[in-house]
């Protein structure tokens, strides 16, 4: 898989044929759907009509799918950053959650400051999400451990402690609900295409996206990080500090996670659920996959994915399926994205 | 002789490796009696580790024939070599550490308790009685992790004695081994022999040709020499059919100045590396000076690579220093070495002075990064001009937004040549600089090499390729067991024969080293 280099001028034709393999993908897994429909469901046809239609049908359905692929385009950036550097961050759950939450408590804590408040709150989220996969990033660089063992381990961990902190100590004793106190209502994102859940935060990951795509190809670090992670000894080689870029790009990565953890809290929930963000973190780095870890796919493989969940919603609303079969579509998604076979497709084949 | 009494028969065997258009193996014939004890011989790239690879199944051959105990075979795998009692001890050994001496011997070949789960009180026993039968000194429960490098070596062997080998192939099984334990190793070989067992050492070691073998074969560049029993020829002739004889590169080199300002200087420089009994550099002192090239010549695992390894900046000498241009430079990485000025065209053009899937222009820029940076910024467009200027001036076949694992080998190494050129300051390393590459890209290379010399700068040529260096260099530095060996004048290299050359690469002759 290489980066074209120069898009603007060689036309579009290099990134279609780079996208071949995961468009087949796409096909084979809708395929399925279908399939799975007709098995299914007794009246595949209406089925079939919401699970397509239904997410595009009114502006509600619309905007709420738009807002699930916010998390999922930060988790999909936040993998791919990693990946150009050869670091595997699977972490993100923990570095997620954990952003999320602390993001809540600091906006909470800061509200007399105003919105200055609101921004030290996101830039905490982002903090912590950074510290919490950096770590795996140090332990690598100081030990060689594999960071893929311990930003997993270490995100379980983390789970388990906010876990407690929303039950325990931070619980909103006002409310039933097993959550924090909200944030205060001047520091939340404007709403975008009511009455959906849509909210700037959206334009926050659209910039995201150009951010990481400009700093991967167009900065000196950027340069270095994809070396390194292309071939570290040639990186060494070319005296490139490289075991810096053992730290850098998991601190980078885990901030965007926890920049996804506190958009979703400013733009969307106001508040730490327990366990609200769960699975978000996994379906980023499926999300990278189809992508194949280049910035600017991320969005059009976010915005499938919440397509596919948004549609199973809304074939359950309106049919006899369960919510389950986006669980299996995504699933052979998933499946189909880590076969070789499909990775090769389209990309140059080295010529002896 | 019938073909009963052989334990093998090769014939006509052509190996091709694709990605070079290198022929490994050219036409070559090689047979081995019941009962002996044949070294195949030759220096590096002569095919001798191909051809024993094609034998034990871990390479298919373009074309020839194997017989095995007179019936022609096909041996596609390590499997079907087994089966047919080949067995093979690689040159570096493959054992799991935290694994008994018996796990690792029976591993893929297990006695099972019901036809299920692995024995281990009969596996011991199974190991045991191997060890015994030839004496080796170590026990079946013995974790690995506690065993010498010697005694791992054992352990391989046994592991193919367990399976029943009657031909038994060792590749280089001196290379780590101290004076005694080699001693001890060929005792145990001889045995073996006695018994009724075929071996095959790969060996370039003169002395132990002799010591060991009843007939040895020879190969160079891909070709059979010959096959001759040890006893009637002299260790001159194997040295001199090894080395072959001298062929023109036919390199024009305007005549060599004397001395003027040294560049590089070692001061008696020590590697030592854990877990080897001897230091990999020892007491390397010399100098390049301008506008000279400097040969380092040698045999594989004599120190080349290290040299090689500590110019990078990649391994940290452990005693000594290095200047440059009169600056200590002792232990600095290659970040320190390449702000220094380090210009420097590895070994490993795939592996470490490329990256596979990145552009031409990419590559191009790795060292000189900063040139091309403002506030942290890369200016494309200076990067794409760059690129297509070189691209140019050395006639690259490719485009700047090419991925450079799409080039021919020759290719690449235009690209790594183009940048390293680009950046020298006063003098530059070259190792093994034409590895691998056809006739037009090495007078390519060979051209850049002199023209570099004669505009001024210290070239440092690391090369196991005789006629390379005898052509190129000005003075030649013979490397043997991590030391100078031999260093010769202008005069002395334009005099020297590849006999004189090989009996100092392999340690026969020693000259007095003075002049550093």
């Amino acid at each position: 898989m290489y980066e074209p280099q120069r898009l603007r001028r060689y036309g579009i034709q290099p990134v279609l044929r780079n996208s071949l393999g995961s468009a087949l993908i796409v096909a084979i897994a809708l395929f399925f759907l279908v399939l799975l429909a007709v098995l299914l469901s007794d009246t595949p046809g209406t089925t079939l009509r919401y699970f397509f239609l239904g997410p595009l049908q009114n502006t509600y359905s619309f905007g709420n799918m738009l807002n699930a692929a916010i998390p999922l385009i930060f988790g999909g950036l936040g993998i791919s950053l990693a990946m150009r550097a050869g670091s595997f961050n699977l972490g993100g759950e923990g570095q997620l959650y954990g952003g999320a939450f602390a993001a809540t408590i600091a906006a909470i804590s800061w509200s007399s400051w105003g919105l200055l408040g609101g921004i030290a709150a996101v830039v905490v989220g982002a903090l912590v999400g950074g510290v919490l996969a950096g770590f795996s990033g140090l332990l690598r660089m100081k030990w060689n451990t594999n960071e893929l063992i311990t930003s997993f381990l270490l995100s379980n961990v983390v789970v388990l402690i906010i876990n407690y902190l929303i039950a325990g100590p931070y619980q909103d004793p006002e409310t039933n609900l097993i959550a924090t106190r909200s944030i205060p209502e001047f520091m939340r994102f404007t709403r975008i295409l009511e009455p959906s859940n849509l909210s700037t935060g959206f334009y926050g990951a659209l910039i995201a996206v150009l951010l990481v795509h400009v700093y991967l190809y167009h900065t000196k670090s950027g340069y270095e990080l994809r070396m390194v992670g292309l071939n570290t000894m040639f990186a060494r080689y070319g005296g490139i500090n490289a075991l810096w870029y053992r730290v850098w790009p998991m601190m980078l990565s885990g901030a965007l996670y926890g920049l996804g953890g506190a958009v979703a809290i400013f733009g969307t929930y106001y508040t730490s659920m327990r366990e609200f963000l769960l699975g978000m973190g996994y379906n980023g780095l499926a999300v990278a996959l189809i992508a194949r870890f280049r910035p600017a796919m991320v969005i059009p493989a976010a915005l499938f994915f919440a397509y596919i969940e948004s549609g199973a919603r809304s074939a359950m609303m309106h049919s006899d399926v369960t919510f389950e079969i986006a669980s299996i579509v995504q699933a052979v998604v998933f499946f189909l994205v880590t076969s070789k076979v499909f990775q090769t497709i389209g990309t140059h084949r080295r010529r002896s | 002789m019938t073909d009963v009494d052989l334990a093998v028969a090769m014939h006509g065997v052509v190996k091709i490796y694709p990605e070079t258009q290198l022929h490994a193996n050219d036409q070559v014939d090689l047979t081995l009696r019941k009962g002996e004890i044949l070294c195949l011989a030759g220096e590096n790239g002569a095919g001798k580790t191909t051809l024993m690879k094609v034998l034990y199944g871990m390479e298919r051959p373009d074309s020839g024939t194997i017989s095995v105990g007179g019936i022609e075979r096909t041996i596609t795998s390590v499997m079907d070599a087994n089966a047919l009692g080949i067995g093979m001890v690689q040159q570096h050994v493959m054992l799991i550490d935290d694994f008994t001496v018996a796990q690792n011997v029976v591993l893929g070949k297990e006695p099972k308790r019901f036809g299920m789960h692995l024995d281990v009180p009969r596996s011991q026993h199974l190991v045991n009685e191997v060890i015994k039968a030839h004496r080796f000194s170590i026990d079946a429960a013995d974790k690995v992790a506690s065993l010498a490098v010697g005694q791992k070596q054992q352990v391989e062997i046994v592991k193919m004695l367990y399976r029943d080998v009657d031909i038994l192939i060792l590749d280089e099984p001196t290379a780590v081994l101290t004076e005694q334990e080699t001693e001890a190793l060929f005792s145990t070989l001889r045995a073996l022999a006695n018994q009724g067992k075929s071996l095959i050492l790969i060996t370039h070691k003169l002395r132990e040709i002799r010591a060991i073998s009843d007939r040895v074969a020879i190969m160079r560049q891909g070709k059979m020499v010959g096959e001759y029993e040890t006893a009637t020829i002299t260790e001159q002739d194997i040295s001199r059919m090894m080395m072959g004889q001298s062929v023109s590169l036919d390199v024009v080199k305007p005549p060599y100045h004397r001395k003027k300002r040294p560049i590089i200087t070692f001061k008696d420089v020590f590697v030592v590396k854990r877990n080897q009994p001897r230091p990999l550099l020892s007491h390397l002192s010399f100098s390049a000076y301008t506008g000279e090239v400097l040969g380092f010549a040698g045999v594989g695992g004599n120190g080349l690579g290290v040299l090689e390894a500590v110019l990078g900046g990649f391994l940290p000498v452990s005693t000594g220093a290095v200047f440059h241009d009169g600056k200590d430079i002792t232990l600095r990485g290659t970040r320190r070495a390449r702000s220094d000025g380090l210009a420097y065209v590895p070994a490993d053009r795939l592996k470490v002075g490329s990256a596979l899937y990145a552009t031409v222009a990419e590559n191009l820029i790795v060292a000189s990064r900063e040139q091309f940076t403002r506030f942290g910024w890369l200016q494309r467009r200076k990067i794409e001009k760059h690129a297509d200027a070189l691209i140019g001036t050395y006639n690259i076949r490719a485009q700047a937004f090419s991925p450079i694992g799409t080039l021919s080998g020759g290719n690449i190494q235009k690209v790594v040549l183009a940048r390293e050129i680009d950046r020298l300051q006063d003098f530059i390393v070259f190792s093994e600089p034409t590895w691998g590459l056809d006739v037009a890209s090495s007078r390519f290379v060979y051209d850049k090499i002199i023209s570099l010399r004669d505009r001024g700068a210290a070239v440092i040529l690391i090369s196991s390729n005789l006629d390379e260096i005898l052509a190129l260099s000005d003075r030649v530095a013979v490397l043997c067991r991590g030391s100078i060996s031999a260093l010769l004048s202008p005069e002395q290299v334009a005099q020297v024969t590849k006999e004189e050359m090989g009996s100092y690469m392999l340690g026969m002759n020693q000259q007095e080293v003075r002049d550093v």
